[in-house]
Parts: C-alpha cells; structure tokens; sequence
C-alpha cells in the first residue's frame, strides 16, 4: 500500500478538525502578533490542501511568456520596490539571506554524518511557489538550480491536483529523472503556506554517506545501470505535519548500509527547512505578503540583470572552443557486470558564444556517449551545474536562479553522457557530477581568457583541480558496521590568477567552503589514522604563476577488523591530463591512488623507524621506500576498489590536486621558485628543468639562493631549444595527417571516442574530418 | 562605480599590489576604464607602434595592422589574420612518447602517451610557449577565442573601428588551401 494512501484517511479527519482554525487564520489581520499567525498557518496547524488563485501550472506558464516576450523574469520591466525604497530592499535580502545561513548551521547541526556535520556538504534554499530560487546558504552551491527544477517538475507533473501540497507536507526526490543529481544526494521540499496561500518553498539537500547502491558508499562509479543506484525516492511525499511517515526510517534502515546517518541527515534536512519556514512567515508578519512577493520576484530579476551586465562588462563578445577529457579506466579492475570490463574516455568539449545582448549560449556539441557506469548527467543537473560556476567565475550579487536566465545550455547530444536518457533510460547517475565538473571546469579557463583580453586579471582562473574521493566500508573502532568519506576533496587549491599563484588547500569547485574538516574528528568517524596531511608538491601544476598545491592525505588503518578502500572518482583523471594548459603552463599531473597491505609499520612504529607521511619521489615513492608489504601498490590508476580487506596497520595514499597554473613556466619570478623550493612546494628538478632557475642550497642557512646570471642563461637556452625542435604547424600537420588517418598509437578508447562523439554530433565530426583533410567516409 | 588611477592597475598587473587591496578591487563593482588602461599599460611595453585591439594573452595580441587586424607577439613576430587560429602560423612540438613525457612529467606523474598527447605551441620569433595542449591524437587545435571585435567596439565600447571585418573563422579556408598543395 502506498505510504501516501495510508496516511489520507487520518489526513482528512484532521483536516476537518482543523476547519474552524484555518478559516480563522484567514481572516487574521497582518498586525497579529507573529507566534499566533504562525500557530494558524503554518505547518502546526492540521494539513488542509490550499490553493494559489492562479493554478502553479497556469503561473510557470505566464512565467514563461512573460519571460520570452519582455527579456525579463516575471515580466519585471521595472523594480519597483527597489526603486522606491532600496534600503529595505536590500535589508529583506539580507534578512532572507541570514534565514537560509540559519537554516544550513540548525541543518547541519541536526545532520548525523561526518559530511554534513564537519563538511558542511549541504544547502538550504528558499523558493518562489513555481520554482525558482530566491535565496540560497553557503554549502554546495551546485544544487539550487535542481531544486528549482525538482520543484517545477511536481508542478510540470499535476503534483497540485494530486498528491496536493498542504501545510506540514514534506516531499523528497533523489531521482535523476526527476531533478536529482545523483541517489545519495537527497533532496528535500516543503511549501511555504501564509493564510492559506502557497507563498514559496524551502528546500534542502545533503549527502547521505551510503544511499543503498549496488556496492557501499555514495560516490557510485562503478553502477552499471539505473537500477543499481540505491533506494530510489521519487518525487515522493514522504511526511505531513512536519513528521516523516513512519516507513521512511523503515526504509533507511532496510535499504541503506549507515541508516542511523541517513535518517539523522533527513531529519537534518528538514530541521534546516523548517528554520527556514517559520523565519520567513516571521518576516512576512512584519512587512506584508505583499511585499514579500514583490521582492522574492524583483531578487531574481536583479540577478538575471546582475550577470548580464557583468558579463558586457568584464567580458568580450565572442566564441570561445575548449576540448577537454577524462578518462575512466576499468579494464581488468574489479566491476560488477562483464560490460564494464572498458577503458572509456570522455569527449567533454565547450562552446561558449556571447552574443552583443550579452546572451550567453554554451554548447557541449560533440561529447561522447553514455557510458555503462555512475558517470552519466541529466541537461538539469548539468544547469544546476553551470549556476554553480557561473557564480564563481561570472559573479554574483544575490545567488538565485535569476542568473541560469542570463544564459542558455543547448541540449546535449542526445544519448551522449550529458543527456542519456533519449537513448538509455537506465543509464546510472550514481556519481554524476564526475564528468560534469571536469566539463565544467572549462567554463573557468574560458571566462578567464575573456577577463583577460578585458585587463580584469584578478578574476583571471586558470581551471579547477579535480576531485578524488577515499571512501571506506566495513566493521568501524566501535564494532558496527561503517560506510562513508572524509572530505578531504573539498580542498583543492585555488587556480591561479592573472596576476599571481592561487592560494594552497584553499578552494574547491563544488562549494564555496572549501573544508575538508578535522583530521582529529575523522579519526572519530572511521577506523583510521592520520599518518600525514601535506602539502603536495608541483600539484599545481607548472606555469608563470602556479595553482595552488593540494595535499596528500596518508592513512594508518586503525581499529577494525578490515575495511574496504574505494578510491572514487567524482571528477578525476588518472591517465591522462586536463587540457589546461593555459597561456604556456603545463597541466597539474594525473590523479593516482595506493595503498600497501599486510605490512611491517608495527614493526616499524615499535622500532621508531620513518613512516610515511607524503607521496615522496614520484619515481621511488614513500611507500615503497618506506614499507615493507605482501601487497604494495603505490601508484593505481583511479578509480578503483581495494582488492581484498585492508587491515590493521595497512597504510593508504591519498592525494588531492591542486588546481592549474597559467603563463609560461620560464616567465616565473625566480624570487617566487625560491620560495616554493625554501617551503618544499616544487622539486629542485622541476626548478631547473621546467621553471629553469638555476639555485644551491646551503645546509647552514636551510635556504636556497638563486644564482641569476646561470638563471638567464638556462632560460635562454631553453627557448633556443624550444625553437629548435619545433616544426612549423604545416609540416606537422602534414605528418599528423597521415597518423590520424592510420589511427596510429591511438589507444581503443580513443578511437570509441572518436566514434561516439562524431556519431552523436555530426556536424562536429564534419569540421574534425575537414580540419584534417580526411574523406567524407572515414570513420575512426 | 570605483575607478583606479594607471599607476595602481600598473602595479596590480606586475602583481605588486598588497592582497588586500586586490581583495577589495575585487570585491568592487568593475571600472568601466578598465580596457583603456590595460591597453595603454600593454602598449607602453611593446617595442612596435601597431595599436593593439585586443589581448589574447600576455604574449598575444590583436593588433591593426594598416588594413588588416593579425594577431602579433610582444617580441614583435607576425602571425596571421586573427579570424585564423593563430597556432597553424607557430611552431609545434608534441609530447607523445614516455621519453619525451618525462621531461615534464615523471614516474606516477606521468600521463599515457598513448592515451593523451602534450602539445607546446611557441611563438617563432622568440621561443615563448604560447599555449600548451594536453589531448588525444584526432583533436584538432582549440581556436581559443574568435572575438566578434566590431560588435565589442561599437556596442559595448561605443566607438566604432574604422572598417568592419565578418565575423567568421577562417581557420578552415586555409587549411583547404593546405589541402589542395598536399
């Protein structure tokens, strides 16, 4: 039986009951005190289905031709409010802006996981009634334009008419079909009722730490299909009365490997949600729906006006290409069905034309098909995405949906992995955000050629590092089963600047609070122990002003009869390099896991022998170096999962990138590589070899000392040498040519790319084939 | 709307200004002077008169060249039209080998050739890396940027250039010319 037909008799009685007081509420006056107006309309008072005066179906529909026939959200030619008195207006964004912070610190609070409780990986959002964000917390920023679009759907799909929204009612989604990102993502939405009349939503999503999927844990890579992405909840009413039914904690702790977690972060959720209710109906007591309304509509459009004017003023009009790729290498791994026994790489290419209106249009023409793992995306999520970067790198006044109107995705390539689902309606999302953001991270290089050509340097991002999860599952320090992750992936450097480096474990592209929390709480949560956690040199990659570094986290397992590691991909790449090699820097260097099992580190602890603290020499690693193993693998591609139990005393390498540099390397101050070498954040080889400063190191001073006239002179030499072996690009082109033409040393992943994406996108693959001359037929 | 003097976007762009003053700049509204004096900071440090139109990057330029608008290095090398890619007018060396790879990088490092190439594009006349490519064999070069520059001058900028260009890519004419003599 439906849980929402069981609970429809009660609902009904209650509503009854609850006649005479709701009718009163109606006829209360603004002016009454707001604890008494709260106790009649909000979700306190028994669930009795309300109606807007225009149908929300009826209002998205004007929403949207008023939108296409003005240019403006809502129609909104002129703000009113904001005109005739800017200060209050701005002081109710505040307001609503300190409501929705309120609700993500009471959220994450009540939350139950290390991701929400000490990462923070959360977000709480206020809606219009139809959708669109108003308002947004700090947290991962990544998913309001979901939510906006969840909402819309329920409307879209007559959610009005049947279930109904009433006050009290909470709903939930984690299907991608649907508005989700991905199944461990849960997403929830509660009505915003005043007197009766649907007013907005709030709206919330957190990260449970195992959502049920084909193997533990929440970075689901390696789900085959749709069907092995967990408990799947969708778009479902899944409480009233500000109470979650009964089956759904029945639910979470059959159906999800840390349910005490799962459960805690829901009731999070909707503790965020409920903060951000009741403080709203509060601000609407003081001054007025009215109001209330206006303002919720005219922060939208000021944002849609904020990006456009941001975008004529710090930019160029124009196009702008960005091929990039990932890889995701599974053959001879351990996977779940025969099919995934591949190498796969991702075409991810971006296309951005900025129109003299200012109208931004991004194309992802020509990306590759869906693939048989958790790394497929919907058009939704990928918006929802582009908010997320469009805030970073476009900026922002108010964070709302007003933004995703100053700029249009063209449709994906149906059936490619940004758009599977024409073509397969089962393709997984169990970890898609993992291609996405690396496809996202063009937008970064891209805008920053523009703010370049405009001489706004400072906004200048050279790209974004890439993000590499540790995940563990297995009997914890406590004796009880234990699925989850520490965040250390929520620190990538900051991609540097036009006019300098980015700052080290600062930043991280999915949320604007970069913190992968406490080594000592971590140590709480899971059977493991800190051996290190530093700075990772070169990781920023290598260029006149380098990304800030990343940090390598080193792993003692601790306590447990034996776990399993997963080092998950969420947007890595292992085999190959970003394309962001941007003004002459050379990309950051490939994402890689290990780990040594069955070791002698007691042996080495009791005698007080060196550990491992870092990766070390990247040709003669800590770990091998160090550790004596039966199993020593220091250098893995990723993603993958250990072999076998890890047990007491294994140790695990777990490195998070810096993001990308910018400039030519032999453009770097030596004054700068003086002081990476003195901090041991670049390798004297790459000091010389690659930046081609030239400097000793003196013992007594612990300091290098730069020699300038041999500095000179290696950097002049390696310009001559550059011009030496270079050919000019006609004659390589020539010669390339033929290599592409014989599919020479092109790996069989690159040709099913190749295929794929000229396949999906013809007309992409026409300009492929006539760039390098080759006939109408061939085919890769 | 904040405005700053030249001397203070001089020594932003030398990366001589204290964070926190670049913090609050960024923090600000944008200068709509921005341009001007980027331009004129840009080109007070070339050696040729070529009034530049618009930077591609701290080596690249496009520049009015009498009648025709090239994209030109700061060592003064001419390039091609900028509706062309500049890069099939500059030198190249690619990376494709382990040996060559590990130049640059080394042991777990180190990419697979066969999987990804490393692209270095540098300018002729002075040796600079210009731009660097990490992709697989089959992918033609990024053309980085195509700005429509009439549009930006004459509507963004309000002042129109004195002879308007399509705004197209030219990039495949000269390859059919390639095509033709190979």
């Amino acid at each position: 039986m439906s849980p929402t037909k069981a609970t429809t008799a009660k609902a009904k009685t209650k509503a009854v009951t609850a006649k005479g007081k709701a009718a009163a509420a109606r006829t209360r006056k603004p002016s009454r005190p707001a604890a008494v107006v709260k106790r009649a309309v909000a979700a306190k008072t028994k669930p009795k289905a309300a109606k807007p005066a225009v149908p929300l179906k009826q209002q998205l529909a004007m929403n949207d031709k008023l939108f296409k026939d003005t240019g403006h959200m809502f129609g909104l030619t002129k703000m009113k409010r904001k005109q005739a008195d800017p200060g209050t207006y701005e002081a109710a964004w505040h307001i609503l802006l300190n409501v929705c912070n309120t609700g993500w610190v009471v959220g994450c609070k009540v939350s139950s996981s290390p991701a929400a409780v000490e990462g923070g990986d959360a977000v709480w959002v206020l809606h219009l009634p139809t959708g669109e964000a108003v308002c947004t917390s700090r947290g991962i920023i990544s998913h309001p334009g979901l939510l906006s679009q969840l909402i819309r759907s329920y409307i879209e799909n007559d959610y009005e008419v049947n279930p109904g929204f009433r006050p009290g009612d909470i709903f939930e989604n984690n299907d991608p079909h649907y508005g989700g990102l991905h199944s461990p993502d849960f997403q929830t939405t509660i009505p915003i009722f005043y007197r009766g009349e649907l007013i907005g939503w709030a709206s919330s999503v957190s990260h449970v730490m195992d959502a049920g999927m084909v193997l533990p844990g929440s970075i689901g890579f390696l789900n085959p299909d749709c069907f092995s992405d967990g408990v799947p909840i969708t778009m479902e009413r899944v409480g009233e009365n500000d109470a979650h039914y009964p089956w759904y904690d029945r639910l979470m702790r059959s159906r999800t490997r840390q349910p005490e977690w799962v459960i805690g972060d829901a009731r999070g959720r909707l503790a965020g949600c409920l903060t951000i209710r009741d403080r709203v109906i509060k601000m609407i007591e003081k001054c007025g729906v009215d109001f209330f309304k206006d303002v919720t509509r005219e922060f939208i459009e000021d944002s849609r006006r904020y990006a456009v004017s941001r975008i004529k003023t710090q930019t160029v009009p124009g196009r702008i290409r960005k091929s990039n790729f990932k890889d995701l290498a599974m053959r001879g791994k351990r996977v779940i069905k025969p099919e995934q026994d591949v190498d796969i790489i991702f075409n991810e290419p971006m296309e951005i034309v900025i129109s003299g209106s200012g109208k931004t249009r991004f194309s992802m023409r020509g990306a590759s098909g869906w693939v048989p793992f958790g790394e497929n995306i919907t058009p939704k999520a990928l918006i929802s995405a582009m908010m997320n970067g469009f805030s970073h790198m476009v900026g922002f006044d108010m964070f709302n949906w007003g933004s995703a109107a100053a700029w249009e995705l063209e449709t994906p390539p149906p059936g490619s992995w940004g758009n599977p689902f024409p073509v397969n309606y089962f393709a997984s999302s169990g970890v898609a955000w993992a291609p996405a953001v690396l496809w996202l991270g063009s937008l970064y290089e891209s805008l920053g050629r523009l703010y370049w050509a405009r001489g706004f340097i400072e906004e200048v991002a050279a790209g974004p590092g890439t993000t590499m999860c540790g995940e563990f599952a297995g009997v914890n320090q406590y004796g009880l089963y234990s699925v989850g992750m520490t965040l250390e992936q929520a620190s990538n450097g900051v991609p540097a600047r036009g006019m300098g480096d980015g700052e080290n474990s600062a930043w991280s592209i999915y949320t604007p609070i970069a913190d992968f929390g406490n080594a000592e709480v971590n140590e709480l949560f899971y059977p493991i122990m800190y051996l290190g956690r530093n700075a990772w040199p070169d990781s920023g990659g290598y260029g006149k002003f380098r990304g800030g570094l990343g940090h390598t986290a080193v792993w003692l397992v601790k306590g447990t009869p034996g776990i399993e590691y997963m080092c998950a991909c969420a947007g890595l790449r292992s085999k190959i390099l970003s394309n962001h090699g941007m003004f002459g820097a050379y990309p950051k260097f490939p994402d890689r896991g290990g780990y040594a099992s069955k070791t002698n580190v007691k042996e080495l602890i009791d005698g007080q022998q060196p550990l491992v603290h870092a990766i070390g020499d990247p040709e003669h690693p800590d770990l091998v170096k160090n550790i004596k193993a039966e199993i020593m693998l220091p250098n893995e591609i990723a993603p993958f999962v250990s072999k076998a139990l890890l047990h007491e005393y294994d140790v695990i390498v777990n490195p998070i990138t810096g993001a990308e540099a910018l400039g030519d390397p032999i453009e770097r101050s030596p004054a700068l590589v003086k002081g990476d070498l003195d901090n041991a954040w670049t390798r004297p080889r790459v000091a010389e070899s690659i930046y081609g400063v030239v400097a000793t190191y003196s013992e007594a001073t612990r300091e290098w000392t730069v020699d300038e006239a041999a500095t000179d002179a290696k950097r002049a030499a390696i310009r001559a040498a550059r011009k030496e072996r270079g050919v000019p690009f006609k004659q390589w082109w020539q010669e390339e040519r033929k290599k592409v033409l014989n599919k020479e040393q092109m790996a069989p992943p690159v040709l099913d790319m190749w295929r794929s994406s000229m396949q999906l996108s013809p007309d992409y693959g026409k300009e492929l084939k006539q760039f390098w001359n080759l006939p109408d037929d061939f085919a890769f | 709307m904040p405005t700053y003097d030249i001397s203070e976007i001089e020594k932003l762009v030398d990366g001589k200004l204290p964070w926190s003053q670049v913090q609050e700049i960024m923090k600000e509204a944008k200068d709509t002077d921005r341009f001007d004096k980027w331009v004129e900071i840009l080109q007070g440090r070339v050696a040729w008169k070529e009034r530049i139109l618009l930077p591609l990057g701290p080596n690249l330029f496009i520049v009015q060249k009498e009648r025709e608008r090239i994209v030109k290095c700061r060592c003064g090398h001419e390039f091609c039209d900028y509706r062309v890619n500049w890069k099939l007018e500059s030198l190249i060396y690619v990376r494709e080998t382990a040996e060559q790879l590990a130049e640059v990088y080394r042991g777990m490092e180190q990419p697979d050739p066969d999987w990804i190439h490393v692209r270095e594009y540098y300018c002729p006349g002075c040796g600079s890396q210009l731009e660097v490519e990490a992709v697989p064999r089959g992918c033609p070069p990024d053309f980085d940027f195509l700005p429509d520059l009439d549009t930006f001058y004459a509507e963004w900028l309000g002042r129109p250039l004195p002879e308007k260009k399509d705004y197209t890519d030219k990039t495949l004419e000269v390859i059919r010319d390639w095509s033709r003599t190979t």
